[in-house]
């Protein structure tokens, strides 16, 4: 691949679909930003958080603080445990339903309500108009998750307006974490621009309709973004706490494990078992397309974010991805019937979104993977590390029952 | 009166609209057409598309970009600047969709050329971009491929003052990308006569700034970078807080779905 | 309603996607074309141009459309002229040069002086006095020009104030010449496409 240059201390490529900079010393614009983690005096950010939020506290109580977007995965709890108890606001949680929902994502998400004791909306787009949706972005992009991404990002901003709370607040900002798209101190904010160039493959919902002859109006205008007048009018803004407050997900999530009975569990194709665990197919099928159309799946992201925290060396880390990426998926059949359509017409889309750079045809219906992970240079003979990365399992997707989607669910203690 | 003008730049280094520092250091941001787009939505005064690996490699315009942001459907000028070499790129870019043109290193090679494009085209369709800077009291002029800095203000002057070219974007290349730096004698230094001649850019991010800096006969627009990816309706907001409200157009909250 | 289509003369000079677009989003047919056969067919003709009035003219004449245009105007076929178009629409211009217009309005074309280019949002005020086509508050259009209209007041259906006061705006019978990009500014120049059009068609 021409010009193909990795980075020196994590292990990412100059190919990221985020877009990445590898300077002079070869490091990513990611490790670089990431630095900053240990370098700013997180005590004056958080103050200028505390700042930040104070006008928009309710004088009397009887209103919102902020709106947080919440699931039952994700960093979820570290970031109501900050809104709630740290800065003292009230917040109204909001949820997209995915509807690809784990039991252990109903449980966490009902174990967080309860716990934090907040009030939730839900929204469920019509399941006929998601499907459609699916298929197409499935077949043409690739993509099984445009719905989610776009939900999630638009719903919390409707519910700003029409509950007129302008404050959102969202955890780590994604570009910023995995390549250093922005420094802490540009406090980046949430914005229109962001949410269609990175989340939705430069697609809004309007787009969609021009794009694909069979979705409508009907399909999609739930997930379309508040006008700019509406906006302006409630003021409204969402803000990253991961610019105010040192960012580590394992850490945080083991905080919550420990404070609030947070439930993980194991994945076959990462070692993280905090993150995602609220859907069955973010780590499955959707990983394994990300496999198909970039040569790196979520793994990657996860050692490269172990690896900036010091808990383990790049060489550790190439290990544990070239371990995981190539591990089977779990939950195809739940998939295949939710969006009804067959295993041949699945793999069918499968073959035709291998990015050719990664993957040989070496005869029919048979590839041979060489994803980033084989095009690095090659590391030391060094004696392998068998350290153990340390990720707490304490429950299962399925809570032992059965591995269905749980396309609604009120919860149980 | 005429008003002053918010421009929003997007600059793009290998089809990558990117945050520029100082010349030296990059950030990803995301597709070009994208910010295109949503400085269009905020109603920026005009779009700047700087595309900065062009003239380094020779490469000419780049008609690829140019052509898939003319299907976008803008309604905001467009100025488009990077790699244009001679009449022809010219001609040919403004063919394919910007209202005006921003030379950098090729008006200064070949002074001659720029004439005859002015005469083609307006001179209110060119711009001059040059970096700048303001050391032990003296102005420069930077040159980005030679990476030296010549004291040589003369001759830019010389044009603005003729009238060959309407505009100078005055770049503080030093302080690009980074807060509240743009400095200020770099402008004092110019002594250019003409009014409204001067386009302000690099490391203006704060609205005393834009007040200051449009508030000087000379300049007649600033225009800003990188921190207009950091919070939403940025455009918007600056205009908001312009002391006289009569010195820029008034911000645009668009409701209308295009 | 029927569909109203307009013709954008294309004389080589300059990008139409923009007005085409702006066009079609107020919901017209909208054809580019040098051919004298399609532009008999629409209802409106409209002249853009931006560049130079000596090679304009030059372009125009060697594709005959300068007789066609004269003929299709003289029987009252509508014709909007932007910004080098509306200057294309007068007697003559003293850029690089003296060079004959269309002659189709009275007036010339002459420099801003010292050299002054005229670049960037500025308002526009009508001189009928029934004008709520714009809101009150937002009048600014985008302009880019280093020559304006000089020619007798009758002509002049805008003002705008740069130097001095000139015409942004002016009308003949069944021409009208916007000196600025309607194309380019945004709501405002929406809707003043959309007035002038069916201002046009109406009378």
């Amino acid at each position: 691949m021409k010009n193909l240059k990795f980075c020196k201390r994590c292990l990412y490529a100059s190919t990221h679909p985020l877009g990445i900079s590898i300077d002079q010393e070869g490091i990513c614009s990611g490790c670089r930003i990431h630095e900053e983690k240990d370098s700013l005096d997180w005590n004056e950010r958080f103050e200028k958080l505390r700042k930040l939020v104070e006008p928009y506290k309710s004088k009397n109580g009887d209103k919102y603080d902020c709106i947080v977007p919440v699931s039952g995965g994700q960093d979820s709890f570290y970031i109501v445990h900050l809104v709630k108890e740290v800065l003292g606001l009230n917040p109204l949680l909001v949820t997209y339903n995915k509807y690809y929902n784990t039991p252990l994502g109903i449980n966490n998400l009902a174990n967080l309500r309860i716990k934090f004791n907040c009030s939730i909306l839900y929204q469920n787009v019509n399941p006929v108009s998601v499907k459609k949706i699916t298929r197409s972005t499935l077949h043409r992009f690739g993509s099984i998750y445009w719905p989610i991404l776009a939900g999630h990002t638009v719903f919390p901003v409707q519910t700003a307006v029409s509950y007129q709370v302008p404050l959102i607040i969202w955890g780590a900002h994604q570009g910023l974490e995995q390549v250093g798209m922005f420094s802490h101190s540009h406090e980046v904010e949430m914005t229109r621009r962001y949410r269609k160039d990175h989340d939705l493959m430069g697609l809004e919902a309007d787009d969609l309709i021009s794009v694909f002859d069979t979705l409508t109006e009907n399909d999609i205008w739930q997930y379309r973004y508040p006008d700019d007048d509406q906006l302006q009018k409630i003021g409204v803004r969402g803000i990253y706490l991961g610019n105010y407050v040192r960012w580590d997900p394992k850490a945080q999530h083991e905080e919550m494990i420990e404070k609030y009975q947070y439930k993980t569990s194991r994945f076959n194709r990462t070692f993280d078992c905090y993150d995602y665990v609220d859907c069955f197919n973010y780590m499955d099928l959707h990983d394994l397309l990300k496999l198909h159309k970039h040569g790196y799946s979520k793994v990657t992201d996860h050692a490269c974010r172990e690896i900036r925290h010091g808990r383990i060396s790049r060489e550790h880390g190439l290990e544990l991805v070239k371990k995981y990426e190539i591990q089977p998926i779990e939950f195809e059949k739940n998939i295949l019937e939710w969006l009804g359509i067959t295993k041949i017409s699945l793999d069918f889309i499968l073959n035709r979104h291998r990015n050719k750079e990664f993957w040989n045809e070496v005869d029919i219906g048979r590839w041979e993977f060489n994803g980033l992970s084989a095009l690095q240079p090659s590391s030391s003979n060094e004696q392998r590390m068998q350290k153990n990365i340390n990720f707490t399992e304490n429950a299962s997707l399925s809570l032992n029952l059965e591995k269905e989607y749980i396309i609604f669910g009120k919860g149980f203690p | 009166m005429i008003k002053k003008r918010i421009i929003g730049v997007v600059t793009v280094k290998n089809g990558w609209a990117v945050q520029s520092f100082g010349y030296k250091r990059y950030l990803p941001l995301g597709k070009p057409e994208c910010l295109i787009e949503n400085l269009d939505r905020w109603g920026a005064d005009e779009i700047f598309i700087q595309v900065i690996d062009r003239s380094n490699s020779n490469l000419g315009p780049d008609f690829e970009l140019l052509e898939k942001v003319s299907r976008l459907r803008l309604e905001t000028p467009l100025i488009y600047g990077g790699g244009i070499r001679n009449i022809s790129d010219a001609i040919q870019v403004i063919k394919t969709g910007a209202d005006r043109i921003s030379l950098d290193s090729t008006y200064r090679k070949m002074p001659d050329n720029i004439k005859v494009i002015s005469e083609t085209l307006g001179a209110q369709a060119i711009i001059i971009s040059t970096p700048m800077s303001f050391d032990s009291g003296m102005l420069g002029v930077y040159d980005y491929q030679k990476l030296e800095i010549s004291l040589d203000i003369d001759s830019t002057r010389d044009i603005i003052n003729s009238g060959i070219v309407s505009e100078m974007l005055v770049i503080d290349y030093k302080n690009e990308g980074y807060k509240n730096s743009f400095n200020r004698q770099i402008i004092d230094g110019l002594m250019i006569k003409k009014k409204g001649s001067v386009i302000a850019f690099g490391g203006i991010t704060e609205d005393e700034q834009v007040n200051s800096l449009l508030n000087l006969d000379i300049v007649s627009a600033v225009a800003i970078g990188n921190s207009l990816s950091y919070r939403e309706h940025a455009i918007q907001m600056i205009k908001k807080n312009i002391e006289n409200k009569t010195l820029v157009r008034k911000p645009i909250f668009q409701s209308l779905l295009k | 309603m029927k569909k109203i289509s307009i013709g954008i003369v294309d004389y080589g000079m300059g990008n139409h996607s923009s007005i085409v677009n702006s066009l079609r989003g107020l919901g017209l047919r909208v054809k580019v074309s040098n051919q004298k056969i399609e532009l008999d067919t629409v209802d409106v003709i409209l002249l853009p141009g931006v560049g130079a009035f000596g090679l304009a003219m030059e372009n125009i004449i060697k594709l005959g459309l300068d007789d066609y245009i004269k003929n299709a105007v003289n029987h009252d076929k509508p014709l909007i002229g932007i910004c080098l178009g509306m200057q294309l629409m007068t007697e003559s211009s003293s850029e690089h040069g003296f060079t004959n217009g269309l002659e189709l309005i009275p007036g010339k074309i002459i420099s801003f002086p010292n050299n002054q280019s005229h670049i960037g949002w500025n308002g526009i005020n009508l001189k009928k006095s029934s004008s709520s086509w714009l809101n009150e508050s937002d009048r600014t259009v985008y302009f880019n020009h280093s020559y304006y209209y000089d020619g007798p007041d009758l002509y002049k259906a805008a003002i705008t104030h740069h130097a001095f006061p000139f015409a942004s705006i002016i009308k003949h019978k069944n021409l009208i010449g916007l000196q600025f990009h309607p194309e380019k500014s945004q709501v405002t120049g929406k809707i003043i496409l959309k007035k002038i059009i069916t201002s046009l068609l109406d009378d």
